[in-house]
């Protein structure tokens, strides 16, 4: 398994959904895909398709509508899968937390990995935060399978 | 026996000079782009780690495909390197193109259905050009064996160069570049999710990303033919147009499918069609 | 033994139509099959002989019989009043009582049945595949009524002319004698218009109208061409077939007769511009299009023009032949991308194949001859299986279109394997209607033209192809699905044609080398033999030199039938999804519930299927579209072959 291991943590696939964010989250994402953070560096690429993915990374608090579709979208992501809670409001629901349509946090529909604080996140954050989930992949290693 | 030690080590080293090559261009594109760009075996740990994931799919249907997918395209390089029918090899080429597209059509899904049918009309494109390749290839061998191309001292490129840049439109085309990449198109191209492939997952997935290694490598092969002895040069000539097809993918924009089929008909088969009907009045039917 | 081959289906014919019960029926039906089977066998072994019928004056019972069927179809265009009926019907029958009765011709000509190896290639063709056929019809025309609710069943009406049509076809391919080949053509001839119409439907009757007129424009060219032959050579020995190819004419005087004779061959064969009788006769029950339409009738078309290519060979004839050929070719392949029902789409690539066909034909050289032998061998079994298939389909889901096949892999796994398999053999590796496309091709650079339109026709082949296939195997993976049961006159003809697919696709080389090579022998003669072993070899063309010349092209058959196993037949039998490894397809994430599920929730939350569908390219391919443009081109090349052979005869 050691190739296949080192693999993961050297090729992390992300895909980013967006529950009902006020988009700040979003841009700092895409931020990372750009020159000057240039997460490609480190393999991650961004992916359309939660089939392809190996990180979902996911932006802005959850309303009833999109948890719905944050869960099949997690259904769809194959195992071993990581999520990642960028901004405050995909961490515990931020300003939003007491909307009458808001959920809450991404945690209230489908388990966290790791939680990226900040509104918005900033890229460094959000990469720091892929650096984390892959830590803790390495340490989870043949449990996920 | 020697003819199957021969095949058995180009199964073996095609996808790693496959890989490599995938590395390159996500390096090179990176560059272009003014990025650092990843390591140049990235490719080999993405391949890897699709291999480690959980196995998902839509339906057994799919998978049936995917494996005709690649032993059909092992099967296109075998013919290769023990130097076979070119004609055949095509139309093997063919049959690999097919399996990938019954495996977009077998789940009801939209966006492979999409996938699917602009794979269908990218065969239609290049499917010609490559007959005519092979056609060309008689009309100077009066053979069709890749053996006797190699047989002859003169490089067919001195006399087949229109049907040589006829293919190098096809080979964009088939390695699904811009601004061909219609079906489906690769990292840091974005895409309707990921066309015929969005179904893919996991170690399927990873099959598909072999395949196209062995296809890379195919048709750089094919592209070499065209200055088989001394095959060196011909190697060098293949991983120029390789290079060739890197940048015309960063600088062009994505075409519709429609204008795809126009321009390589137009372009490629008149090339194609020139350069034929050129050999057989000077040849005469051979 | 031919008494068999050509009176036994008549005679079957006769009792099935008497006898009006339905096992009985078909009991015959199912012993005149196997009569026939073994009897082609016998065929077979007995190698080539000549043969005349005596003892009773057959001559005058075939002038006789050919008068009573061109008087039937000036009944039939006056009470159809279809004034192109009358027309074509008057053109045939005028001619042909002036010549007999007012030149006082006498036709009757030793040997009158010449049995040779590409005739027996036909008879074992006609006899085993359309065995299979009827046998499939008895009871699909059970079904067939059944669903049409008719209070008086016509069953027995059309097994008859299903029967004796066999009958007709074996005496065709066997008959030395111009006259009598003549006869039984207007026989098959009146099988097709009788059987179109069968169903009397309005839409039924005119198309079998056209057939008609269509086939009797042939018709009219087959008795011009037998009168020229009989002013101007001598009398009745220059009706003899073999006369006429194995040089007791000369070339340049033949080849008026012969061009109006490939041009009968081109109107059965349905080449463009003909093409519309036999797209109209797919409203015929399938049997009838599997039968007639694709695996044997059409194939007399062809038959004719690869018997006469002797007679035009190295001449610009050939040359038009063959572009002829490949440009409907084309044109077919091109309109078939645009069809939405699944027999149309059949009909068009049996339309394109037979112009294939033809196209080696008029190539001429023996590998082209060998692929075009092969092909009629593999276009009749793949064929005919893919019409019986078609039939099935309709029988299952009481529909035709392409879009109503979605998912049938999952309504009837059974039917959709077996079609998989068909279409697969028809246009890819290593299945042999591509190897013979291949041959086709190896041969075809003699006319760059043609085999540039071969290169085209066969791309777009492609398209329309794995566009159908793609539709019937989309499937939702619905575990534990139930395989369907077909009864037993469905199930034997179509495993055993996937059978013969199979095996005669393994074993092409054998067969080509005991068999196939000496019809080739017939028509051309061919020193080489393209096969060694269990491969298909091309022989190099330089072959001056003493050493062995270098190969021109190879197709290692059984290595390729393995690789195929090893890709699609071994994953199909062996690889399984556990329920839990299944997931829906991607769909923005709204799909209705978490598993196997085809719809998804719209705006307002309101449920809605996914709905799929192809591409067809009405407005480019369409027919609308491109009828003018193939028609005019092809008019224009039939003119232009009457012109070139009219300049030499001239001359």
């Amino acid at each position: 398994m050691g190739i296949i291991h080192t693999s993961r943590i050297k090729s992390p696939w992300i895909m980013h959904f967006d529950n009902s964010s006020c988009n700040g989250c979003d841009i700092e994402v895409l931020a990372c895909l750009t020159p000057l953070y240039d997460v490609e560096r480190f393999g991650i690429v961004n992916m359309g398709n939660p089939k392809h993915a190996d990180v979902l990374v996911i932006t802005g608090p959850v309303n009833y509508r999109t948890a719905r579709v944050l869960k099949n979208l997690y259904a769809q992501v194959p195992d071993p899968k990581m999520v990642i809670a960028v901004g405050t409001c995909a961490c515990s629901g931020g300003v939003f937390h007491n909307c009458y349509n808001i959920l809450g946090g991404v945690d209230k529909v489908v388990p966290v990995d790791v939680y990226v604080p900040g509104c918005a996140a900033r890229p460094e954050a959000i990469i720091d935060g892929v650096v984390l989930a892959l830590q803790k992949l390495a340490k989870a290693q043949g449990v996920a399978k | 026996m020697n003819q199957f030690w021969i095949a058995v080590i180009a199964i073996i080293v095609a996808p790693i000079i496959g890989g490599l090559l995938a590395g390159i261009d996500r390096k090179i594109t990176a560059r272009l782009q003014g990025r650092w760009g990843p390591p140049i075996i990235q490719p080999f740990y993405d391949l890897f780690k699709l291999f480690g994931k959980s196995r998902i799919a839509t339906s057994r249907m799919q998978l049936v495909w995917i494996y005709g997918y690649l032993v059909f395209m092992i099967t296109c390089l075998v013919f290769l390197v023990l130097k076979l029918d070119i004609l055949l090899l095509v139309f093997l080429l063919g049959f690999a193109g097919v399996c990938f597209v019954l495996g977009g059509f077998s789940c009801k899904s939209p966006y492979s259905h999409f996938g699917a049918n602009r794979e269908l009309l990218q065969m239609l494109s290049y499917e010609p050009v490559l007959l005519l390749t092979a056609l060309g290839i008689y009309a100077q061998n009066g053979s069709f064996m890749i053996s006797e191309i190699f047989n002859r001292p003169e490089p067919l490129l001195a006399s087949l160069w229109p049907i040589f840049i006829a293919l190098l439109v096809i080979l964009t085309i088939k390695l699904r570049k811009s601004p061909f990449d219609i079906s489906t198109s690769h990292h840091a191209h974005q895409e309707l999710v990921k066309g015929i492939m969005t179904e893919y997952s996991g170690p399927y997935y990873a099959l598909i990303q072999l395949t196209e290694w062995y296809e890379i490598v195919l048709l750089l092969g094919i592209i070499a033919l065209f200055w088989a002895n001394p095959l060196w040069v011909g190697i060098l000539i293949a991983l120029a147009a390789f290079v060739l097809e890197l940048f015309i993918d960063n600088i062009a924009a994505r075409m519709t499918a429609g204008w795809m089929v126009r321009f390589s008909w137009a372009i490629g088969l008149v090339l194609c069609i020139l350069n034929i009907a050129y050999l057989y009045l000077m040849k005469g039917v051979s | 033994m031919m008494a068999v081959a050509v009176l036994l289906p008549l005679i079957s014919g006769i009792l099935v139509f008497l006898i009006r019960q339905y096992q009985i029926r078909g009991l015959i039906v199912v012993l005149t099959a196997i009569a026939l089977i073994i009897n082609s066998i016998l065929f077979l072994k007995r190698g080539p002989f000549e043969y005349t019928p005596e003892g009773f004056n057959w001559g005058l019972a075939i002038t006789v019989l050919d008068y009573v069927i061109l008087l039937f179809y000036i009944y039939a265009g006056l009470s159809l009043r279809n004034w192109l009926v009358l027309i074509f019907a008057l053109t045939q029958i005028v001619p042909l009582a002036y010549w007999e009765f007012g030149m006082g011709a006498h036709v009757e000509l030793e040997p009158a049945f010449v049995v040779d190896h590409l005739a027996v290639v036909m008879t074992l063709i006609i006899s085993i595949i359309g065995s299979l056929i009827c046998v499939y019809a008895i009871r699909y025309m059970y079904d067939h009524e059944h669903h049409l609710h008719l209070e008086k069943s016509r069953q027995s009406r059309f097994l008859f002319w299903l029967v004796m049509f066999l009958g007709a076809m074996n005496g065709l391919v066997f008959a030395n004698n111009l006259y009598w080949l003549y006869f039984f053509w207007e026989v098959t001839t009146l099988c097709c218009f009788q059987l179109i119409a069968h169903d009397l439907t309005k839409e039924a009757i005119n198309n079998a109208a056209r057939a008609l007129w269509m086939n009797s424009l042939g018709g009219t060219a087959f008795v011009l061409a037998m009168i020229y032959l009989y002013v101007n050579h001598g009398g009745a020995d220059a009706l003899s077939v073999q006369n006429i190819i194995g040089g007791g004419i000369s070339q340049a005087a033949a080849l008026l007769p012969v061009a109006l004779l490939c041009f009968t061959g081109f109107t059965k064969a349905a080449q463009l511009p003909f093409q519309s009788w036999l797209l109209g006769a797919m409203v015929a029950p399938t049997p009838v299009s599997a039968l007639l339409h694709s695996s044997t009738m059409v194939k007399a078309g062809v038959y004719l023009v690869v018997r006469l290519a002797p007679a035009f060979s190295e001449t610009y004839l050939g040359i038009m032949v063959a572009l002829v050929g490949a440009f409907t070719f084309l044109g077919a392949s091109g309109l078939a991308i645009s069809q939405t029902t699944g027999k149309r789409v059949l009909a068009y690539s049996t339309i394109a194949n037979l112009g294939l066909i033809i196209a080696c034909a008029g190539i001429n050289t023996p590998l082209a001859i060998a692929a075009s032998i092969l092909l009629i061998i593999f276009h009749a079994i793949s064929k005919g299986l893919l019409f019986l298939c078609a039939g099935t389909i309709e029988h299952i889901i009481w529909s035709r279109e392409i879009e109503d096949m979605e998912a049938l892999a999952e309504k009837a796994p059974v039917t959709t394997f077996i079609t998989a398999i068909g279409i697969l053999s028809m246009f890819l590796p290593p299945f042999g209607m591509l190897l013979a496309k291949w041959m086709a091709l190896e041969a075809a650079y003699v006319i760059p033209l043609a085999a540039f339109l071969f290169i085209l026709a066969s791309a777009a082949t492609i398209v329309f192809w794995a566009k159908w296939l793609g539709r019937l195997l989309q499937v939702l993976p619905r575990l534990g699905r139930k395989l369907e049961s077909l009864s037993f006159s469905y199930s034997v003809p179509l495993w055993l044609l996937v059978i013969g697919i199979f095996v005669i696709g393994i074993g092409v080389a054998p067969v080509y080398q005991k068999f196939v090579h000496f019809a080739v022998n017939n028509v051309v003669a061919a020193e080489k033999v393209f096969a060694e072993g269990w491969n298909i070899l091309v022989p190099g063309v330089s072959a001056v030199t003493a050493a062995p010349a270098p190969a021109a092209g190879a197709y290692p058959v059984w290595p390729l039938f393995i690789v195929f196993a090893v890709a699609l037949l071994l994953p199909f039998l062996f690889l399984a999804l556990k329920p839990h490894e299944l997931r829906p397809v991607y769909m923005c994430g709204e799909q209705v519930g978490d598993t196997d599920t085809d719809e998804w929730l719209t705006a307002a939350d309101q449920k809605a299927k996914i709905q799929l569908g192809g591409y067809y390219f009405q407005n480019v391919l369409g027919e609308a579209a491109l009828n003018p443009w193939v028609n005019t081109i092809a008019i224009a090349l039939l003119l232009i072959l009457f012109g070139v052979v009219l300049g030499v005869v001239l001359k």
